[in-house]
């Protein structure tokens, strides 16, 4: 069983910040278990300017187990998977200790972004290229984040003008896009299975 | 003790009265302001029952229990330091954050036993009185919960008549008044050292959970910290100063501690007068003295060892809170509590008489087994411990061999279907001698073969001879 009185002062305190630190985190559906962390890329990087959602699950030993992490967003860095957003950080295995919060790892998260660990990949493509093309490491980087980062808040309204265009409510439309990180075919499909 | 898989210890509020307890909290908090130095890092509540770590990081009794590694040495959930020794509640702390904050200290005791009461896993109750008694060097009319309810209603009274006054006041003001206010009730005398009688200065904790002065605490030539109040053997190296503990007393006490503060450098320096090149008493000899191969030997270390595995995976000391139990281990057969009650060599050998972990009603009369580790693959292990088997295909087979004898006129029949019941239970699994995972205690090369059958019966009437007591041959299936 989760500690979920622990989770509930963890969100109230981080969104408590979330002026300062720009992280966020939002229950995902009706159980504390499941939830949505958002960080912005940091600056003087190719995710500057992005707003990268991070699917979090907790598993029942939570705060005593990591929490588990992935992008929802698609991310071109070494350390994270560019298929499945799966993120290689020390600290969400084993060296999690039950003193650090949803907060603390997204920092992190926030952190390796910024300082890319190519030694230690999780996505051996994008740590080749770190390696021996930088310039256009950074390029696809920056590219990616244009592309997968920034339209979910961009592009949003017009993603929202067009799901409204095909019938569906516009509250229900902005929390299916929210949910599936701004991707518009998954929020169409998560409205038609709803 | 033997720990509790994550699955069956649930810390957590259920959802349904989550809402609930968290309402009660903030009407708490609003008339108790809890100072951070109080809130435990795990559970970011109050801290219940506090364990001060040989570092000097305090949590709450679970939360350390629970972040601690079943098969490895543990790590202090703030700085990492290593550890091995599960610390005793340190009482001092315990009545002061009960005569601090009484109504948020009593929510979180009714808290914590409907968890206790669900896990059928109890703390030690911690009862004033004995407490006081035992100890002899303090006066017995400090706190009983009995008596403080009186308190926490004039708190709550005299708080809110506060809260409705200043209510112009600034938010900050108010919760400085009330830690100010919360503070007060304690007195110099609750917190004094029971080696120099004076106000604890940098007050550091040993294993057995009693308070000293840093400098009171004295390093014999065997390297042995010896506990005066108790008489315990402290199990590991000079423990760091509790900074929290140590901000309290400085705030709360400015001029006793400033006077102490004096004191103490005066002493140290006509001490580095007298002998300008020694500095016994200082941290670093500390450290040096404090590597003493004698206690635990080679075993210090819980490495499973290939050839002959000594580490009891999730099982501890109730006595100098080892855990996991590296070496002998001996199980209490007479205890019936879901945790257990186990000895370690040492302590099995010293027979020394102390309360059990977690509740235990253990008595001298009570019959021991010497039991052996299950020699199965770590990693097997750790995915049991952590509540991950959830799929049969990677599970390996497992074997018996009736390693000890069971008690007279047990029977164990373990079922496919009564798997998962033990993967989901680790205390059961630990507890019971009938369970169907023996480690093979003559295995030459460590390695278990585990087998699953479909009814594997355990008598507790050996009619066949070659089952030993302890470890012989594998029964024949």
């Amino acid at each position: 069983m989760v500690d979920f009185a622990r989770v509930q002062k963890e969100l109230k305190e981080c969104n408590k910040e979330m002026n300062v630190s720009g992280i966020s985190v939002k229950v995902k559906a009706d159980s504390l278990s499941h939830l949505i962390g958002t960080i912005p890329g940091p600056v003087d990087s190719p995710y500057e300017g992005g707003s990268f959602l991070i699917d979090i699950v907790l598993t029942d030993g939570y705060p005593f187990e990591p929490p588990k992490m992935k992008f929802l967003t698609k991310v071109w860095h070494p350390n994270i998977s560019s298929q499945s957003g799966a993120i290689c950080l020390d600290i969400l295995k084993d060296q999690w200790s039950p003193a650090l919060t949803l907060k603390t790892a997204l920092v992190s998260i926030q952190a390796l972004l910024s300082a890319p660990e190519p030694d230690d990949p999780q996505d051996a493509v994008v740590a080749q290229q770190y390696l021996k093309e930088y310039q256009t490491f950074v390029g696809t980087a920056r590219h990616w984040t244009e592309a997968f980062a920034k339209t979910s808040c961009h592009g949003i309204e017009e993603k929202v003008q067009r799901l409204v265009e095909m019938g569906f409510p516009e509250a229900l439309v902005k929390s299916a896009l929210e949910v599936v990180g701004g991707d518009e075919n998954l929020a169409l499909e998560k409205l038609c299975s709803s | 003790m033997s720990s509790l898989n994550s699955s069956s210890s649930t810390m957590g509020n259920k959802p349904t009265n989550c809402l609930d307890s968290h309402q009660q909290q903030l009407e708490d908090d609003d008339e108790e302001t809890i100072s951070d130095s109080f809130i435990c890092c795990v559970c970011l509540d109050l801290l219940y029952k506090p364990i001060v770590l040989e570092c000097g990081h305090v949590s709450c009794f679970w939360c350390v229990h629970k972040s601690m590694d079943a098969i490895h040495e543990s790590h202090c959930p703030i700085c990492r330091h290593p550890y091995h020794y599960f610390p005793t509640i340190c009482e001092m702390l315990h009545f002061l954050l009960l005569k601090m904050y009484p109504l948020a200290y009593k929510r979180r005791e009714e808290q914590i036993l409907e968890e206790e009461k669900a896990n059928g896993c109890f703390s030690p109750q911690l009862d004033s009185k004995e407490f006081y008694s035992s100890d002899g060097s303090r006066p017995s009319a400090v706190s009983d919960l009995a008596s403080l309810s009186g308190i926490a209603s004039a708190g709550k009274h005299s708080s809110k008549m506060d809260s409705n006054g200043s209510s112009a006041s600034k938010e900050n003001d108010l919760s400085a008044v009330n830690i100010n206010r919360t503070y007060e009730r304690v007195s110099s005398n609750d917190v004094l050292c029971p080696s120099c009688k004076l106000l604890l200065f940098r007050p550091a904790v040993l294993n057995c959970g009693h308070v000293y002065c840093e400098a009171c605490i004295v390093i014999p030539e065997d390297g042995i910290i010896i506990c005066k109040v108790c008489e315990y053997p402290h199990p590991s190296d000079r423990p760091n100063v509790c900074l929290d503990f140590n901000n309290f007393l400085e705030e709360r006490f400015r001029k006793e501690y400033a006077a102490q503060r004096e004191s103490v450098e005066q002493k140290q320096e006509r001490f580095h007068h007298k002998n300008p090149s020694s500095c016994s008493g200082s941290k670093k000899s500390a450290k040096k003295v404090c590597c003493r191969p004698t206690r635990h030997g080679e075993e210090s270390k819980p490495t499973e060892n290939e050839h002959k595995p000594k580490v009891h995976a999730g099982a501890g000391c109730d006595y100098c809170g080892m855990y996991p139990i590296v070496g002998d281990r001996y199980q209490c057969q007479d205890c019936v509590e879901v945790m257990g009650f186990d000895l370690c060599g040492d302590c099995y050998n010293t027979r020394s008489k102390r309360p059990g972990r977690f509740n235990q009603q253990h008595t001298s009369d009570h019959r021991f087994e010497l039991v052996k580790p299950r020699a199965l693959p770590s990693n097997v292990m750790l995915r049991i411990v952590g509540g991950y088997l959830v799929d049969n295909s990677g599970a390996p087979v497992l074997a018996i061999s009736a390693m000890e004898d069971p008690p007279d006129g047990w029977i164990a029949v373990e079922s496919l279907e009564a798997r998962q019941n033990l993967f989901n239970n680790v205390a059961d699994l630990d507890g019971n001698p009938g369970d169907i995972m023996h480690d093979n205690g003559d295995s030459p090369d460590g390695s278990v073969e585990i087998e699953f059958s479909d009814a594997v019966e355990v008598s507790g009437h050996h009619d066949d001879d070659n089952v030993d007591q302890y470890g012989g041959e594998d029964p024949p299936f």
